[in-house]
């Protein structure tokens, strides 16, 4: 009878639970970055954990507390944590703390090639090459996004009431304000840095145009965004926060200004938690409340493929390896499962 | 959603020099076998250095939802959000806010954000009122006079400074604009802390604790803008449209000034009793089980809030009873 059982629990395993390994950590994955060859994991009990196929993960004890944010940089991570502590941490275990904000939380990182920045509270903080104190760019609320562009020129911060955008010119930052009223969370540029997106504290999605401030409102969510990601050549921005992925298409002139999204990825009940794009195709993850993964074209006429069983727990990040051979995949209770996308591999 | 896994939140108001940091410190010193985490705002009185306190910035947004009196605390949803990834979990997280706020905002963040909403719940609002600046700060201050009427536990705390009938009068003057909170009176917040934290005051059958004797109607105020309250009574079984009809509608036209609400209502034709909830516009209801055997089926509401007396509360109320 027990053997029935797990025969039958067996089966219902998808490809890629079965050829993968699992782990239990036991603290909710938060953020996940690509290494190389490693995908980095920050969690909930302040570990930074290094994944790598073939091999258990290397694990870091890097802050006290969440890891609230994370992002690479060269071949390390920035990470920010509930102990007010911005740092940068290697594969081998090499913590170096640029700074430590106290008992105010670091909610944001990002990075462009040699610049390491972060947030605390309204302020931003910049750290070029080779210097030591850091730029401050000051908000009138709480930063809750940082997103550079492909540049590194132009600086986007979400805040409340909209997005501040910082342009880099002769050394200096200079600013310019995108406005709509509500608060403003992750932070977007599309591919061709036409456009800016952010996920509202609302159901819905908020972008502008920015040669000419148009608005862009995309509203119809059953949920709160928490994710979207950049999927193709046209290119779609495919979001959570509904019961299927949610693709609004960003191609011509007027983006997805009076058009409708596609939709992909069905999960019947369960709401979209987290997408991710799968690297030079036009096919995206979706993860759900209840743990489920799907993998599905930019087509409502193809079926979906089932990456992940149910594990009862949403999908909190999903990872792909640079070289698009290994998908990670993390949920809040911390059960990570680390597969190669392709049966050969 | 109710949700066993809801972390309770206590949101601590208190005018500066209250007590509140005496509180604080006891919640996050004493050895009771809690996790508890504090949020605290930088005008706090004074640092405390602890690993489990978290320093915020009060940021009151507006809501996009057509609600004009809807605002919420935008650092809460955040910072519930970030503590509610942490690997331990904890027994309860304690909000402090700053000694003029206005609690409503910190409120109605549990009605409105659903993240907030499916992770933690709204526990208790607790005020700590000095006894000996109390009346003079009701005077001057409407900050004062909101603390009081949002509360469902009242510390009055240094009672030891005053004498037994100011101990009296100030007790009637709380009473007065809000009759369902519970008083303790205390020296340097000397009040156990289950009686503080863990209390489930805004669960929706606690609203079937208010006390009948509380229920009296008072209209002997000074000034058209303070805070009073108002409750009905009645034991004919209300009409379940009147009623929706009316109270919707009340808290839609009149809920900036109706700063809480709450009721047991008996419906014609239902079995089992109603009970609702509010702050300003925002509120909760459900059927909470059948009546008592043997127990009057009597409806019960409570208002507090301003200019009560313009609203046509009885005639509105009288109205929805069943034919």
């Amino acid at each position: 009878m027990n053997a029935d059982l797990e025969t039958l629990q067996e089966s219902n395993k998808t490809e890629l639970e079965r050829r993968g390994s699992i782990f239990n950590i036991g603290a909710p994955a938060t953020e996940a970055v690509t290494i190389r060859d490693q995908i980095a994991v920050g969690f909930g009990d302040g570990t930074v954990r290094f994944f790598q196929s073939g091999s258990d993960p290397k694990t870091v004890k890097a802050h006290k507390g969440v890891v609230l944010s994370m992002t690479n940089y060269e071949d390390h991570v920035l990470t920010g944590g509930e102990d007010g502590r911005f740092l940068k941490i290697s594969s081998d275990g090499n913590i170096d703390e640029i700074f430590n904000f106290g008992s105010k939380w670091v909610d944001c990182v990002a990075s462009h090639k040699d610049t390491k920045v972060c947030s605390s509270g309204k302020n931003v903080y910049i750290w070029t090459k080779n210097k030591d104190k850091p730029l401050t760019l000051e908000h009138q609320s709480t930063v809750a996004g940082l997103a550079f562009d492909n540049k590194g020129k132009r600086l986007a911060v979400s805040r409340y009431g909209g997005v501040t955008l910082w342009k880099l010119n002769n050394n200096k930052w200079t600013s310019s304000n995108f406005t709509w009223k509500g608060s403003h969370g992750t932070v977007t540029f599309s591919p061709d840095t036409k456009y800016i997106v952010t996920a509202m504290q609302e159901n819905q999605i908020h972008g502008w145009r920015l040669n000419d401030k148009a608005d862009l409102a995309m509203r119809g969510y059953p949920s709160k965004i928490k994710s979207f990601t950049w999927v193709g050549d046209t290119p779609y921005l495919v979001t959570s926060g509904s019961s299927d992925a949610v693709c609004w298409p960003f191609d011509g002139k007027e983006g997805p200004m009076g058009r409708k999204p596609i939709v992909v990825a069905n999960g019947g009940k369960e709401l979209a938690t987290f997408v991710k794009a799968l690297n030079g195709e036009k096919a995206v993850f979706t993860g759900f409340t209840d743990g489920s993964v799907l993998l599905a074209e930019i087509d409502e006429s193809k079926k979906p493929i089932m990456i992940r069983s149910s594990t009862g727990s949403e999908v909190s990040t999903i990872a792909i390896s640079s070289d698009n051979s290994q998908i990670l995949i993390g949920d809040m209770k911390g059960s990570i499962l680390l597969s190669s996308l392709w049966a050969d591999n | 959603m109710e949700n066993t896994s809801q972390v309770p939140v206590t949101v601590l108001t208190g005018f500066l020099g209250a007590g509140k940091t005496t509180l604080l410190n006891r919640i996050l010193t004493e050895q009771h076998g809690r996790k508890y985490a504090v949020i605290v705002n930088e005008f706090g009185e004074q640092g405390i250095d602890n690993d489990l306190v978290v320093d915020a910035d009060e940021e009151v947004f507006e809501m996009n939802n057509g609600c004009i009196c809807c605002t919420v605390r935008g650092d809460l949803i955040r910072i519930l959000s970030g503590l509610m990834k942490r690997a331990d979990k904890l027994d309860a997280i304690i909000v402090e806010t700053t000694g003029l706020a206005d609690p409503a905002p910190v409120a109605q963040t549990f009605f409105v954000d659903q993240d907030v909403a499916d992770r933690t719940k709204l526990d208790a609002i607790v005020t700590v009122a000095d006894a000996v600046h109390l009346s003079s700060q009701l005077v001057d201050h409407h900050e004062a006079e909101e603390q009081i009427a949002f509360a469902d536990v009242i510390l009055l705390n240094k009672v030891e400074l005053v004498g037994d009938n100011d101990i009296v009068k100030v007790n009637d003057r709380i009473r007065k604009i809000n009759p369902f909170a519970k008083i303790i009176k205390t020296t340097r917040c000397d009040a156990p802390l289950d009686e503080i934290v863990g209390l489930n005051a805004f669960s929706l059958d606690r609203v079937l604790d208010i006390e009948p004797d509380f229920l009296e109607s008072d209209h002997d105020h000074e000034h058209d803008d303070d805070v009073t309250s108002l409750s009905f009574v009645s034991d004919t079984p209300l009409d379940m449209d009147k009623f929706q009809d009316w109270f919707g509608n009340l808290l839609r036209t009149k809920g900036q000034d109706i700063l809480r609400s709450k009721g047991i209502l008996n419906f014609k034709g239902e079995e089992e009793r109603y009970v609702f909830q509010g702050v300003h516009m925002l509120m909760d209801a459900s059927p909470m089980g059948p009546w008592p055997k043997g127990k009057d089926r009597s409806s019960r509401v409570v208002f507090i809030g301003r200019d009560l007396d313009n609203m046509n509360l009885k005639e509105g109320f009288d109205n929805c009873k069943s034919a």
